[in-house]
């Protein structure tokens, strides 16, 4: 079953044909070419496919095209610009990269803490990153490079 | 996993999805979060010809206070009833049950609703509900009608949800004196998984501030739908401090025996018996200190 879908993706709105059973996730990687957003599960639980929307963290793997419609959802590729976003940075600078296929759910997730609460605890951080699954384990420098992106605490 | 091809219908209104889905019948399945829904395509649970989706209708997404009681619109996102300062004050449980399921992604597209309708015996806010006496706002194609929650389940996955019924709004009594409650629940992994089993327990002060009265413990996970225990409840409503602490394992080990517990590959029967016993104990003593104080506290 063919459908319009319409929706903003990292600032750039596009109107495409699509079907209604294909995921958010499909889109993004297949229709739009933006690969930076990762399939792990397929199945909501390991955070691989972590996009924003409406500046919140989802799984994209979750939710069907036509849940989008007319929505804004940010991947991993509307960070950062000439320069790479802080986070991307920081995850770069403190080795929070490993195999980095659960990267960008991670960053995307870390970026969408920070918007909500500028500086969090460490108890905060790993909270917010718990749907997102590190197979190398590399949590610690994780939780050490989004820390480093917060402002200090008041 | 490829989802099934299907009908896909955006609903205009509320009415519209009750038309819709009355029309279409058994095929029809209605779309909110999807976080239950989608997954069961995935893993071709559900098949359904039909979707209906009312995820976008905003009317169906609020919390707010209507004298006595307490209004929730089925959409509400777990998150937002999580943070939502209101029920974070009023009914405790409820919000600390909403933070818990699943990871935040899922509380970001998860509704209150869809958590209800999907009918899991293990549903995280089940209990603190059925504590709090919820009663359940259905529309249908012959207009609206009220259930309690406890009427609503009818095994898992199982409602009493008639064709082309859509559950509109979730309303709760504001406790009238000082109250208190908790929600705890058992889980594999520290985060995101499902849970094993669920305990809720809920309790408010008389008028002079010395008696408990309507005292609830409600269970999840542990039986084929969410159940309150009444004989548990009954040995601490009406009773003071010292008497509810001295009845505290008396009243757990009813509630114990009222679990029928299943094996399976997440916890054995037993195994889910013990945790329920260490977590309503721990939950029970928490409201009695928030209501007594804990100063009369014993180890």
């Amino acid at each position: 079953m063919s459908m319009r879908l319409r929706f903003t993706v990292n600032g750039e709105k596009h109107d495409l044909e699509t079907q209604g059973n294909r995921t958010l996730l499909d889109v993004l990687r297949t229709d739009l070419g933006l690969t930076g957003t990762k399939k792990g599960c397929g199945m909501g639980k390991c955070g691989a496919c972590t996009v924003l929307l409406g500046g919140r963290p989802v799984h994209s793997c979750l939710i069907l095209a036509p849940q989008v419609n007319g929505a804004e959802v940010t991947t991993i590729e509307g960070l950062g610009g000439e320069e790479p976003h802080p986070l991307q940075r920081a995850f770069v600078e403190r080795g929070a990269v490993q195999c980095g296929y659960c990267t960008p759910g991670m960053i995307l997730t870390a970026k969408a803490l920070l918007d909500e609460n500028p500086s969090p605890t460490e108890p905060e951080i790993k909270a917010a990153i718990a749907g997102n699954l590190c197979r190398c384990t590399g949590y610690n420098k994780i939780v050490e490079a989004i820390r480093s992106c917060a402002a200090p605490s008041g | 996993m490829r989802i099934r091809p299907f009908e896909y219908y955006a609903a205009k209104n509320l009415e519209d999805a009750v038309r819709v889905l009355d029309q279409e019948g058994s095929g029809a399945r209605l779309l909110a979060g999807g976080t239950d829904l989608v997954l069961s395509m995935k893993k071709k649970g559900a098949l359904p010809s039909c979707i209906v989706d009312i995820n976008h209708l905003r009317e169906l997404e609020f919390v707010r206070r209507d004298d006595d009681v307490i209004r929730i619109g089925a959409l509400v996102r777990h998150a937002d009833l999580a943070r939502d300062p209101l029920l974070f004050e009023t009914l405790p449980a409820l919000s600390e049950a909403a933070g818990l399921i699943g990871s935040w992604q899922i509380r970001n597209v998860g509704t209150l609703g869809g958590n209800l309708c999907n009918a899991s015996p293990a549903a995280d806010s089940a209990p603190p509900l059925l504590a709090l006496d919820a009663h359940l706002v259905l529309s249908g194609p012959a207009g609206e009608r009220e259930v309690a929650l406890s009427d609503f389940f009818t095994g898992p996955g199982g409602t009493v949800l008639g064709r082309g019924e859509i559950l509109r709004e979730i309303v709760v009594r504001v406790p009238e004196g000082r109250s208190a409650g908790c929600y705890r629940k058992l889980r594999r992994r520290k985060a995101v998984d499902v849970s094993l089993a669920g305990v809720a327990f809920q309790a408010e002060l008389d008028r002079a501030g010395r008696k408990l009265e309507r005292v609830a413990v409600a269970l999840g996970g542990v039986a084929p739908t969410p159940i309150r225990v009444p004989e548990a409840e009954a040995l601490l409503a009406g009773v003071q401090a010292e008497e509810a602490r001295e009845a505290l394992t008396e009243c757990v080990g009813i509630a114990v025996t009222a679990m029928r517990p299943i094996t399976d590959v997440r916890a054995s029967a037993g195994y889910r018996r013990s945790i329920v016993e260490a977590y309503l104990q721990n939950c029970v003593q928490s409201v009695l200190d928030a209501l007594f104080g804990t100063s009369g506290a014993r180890s």
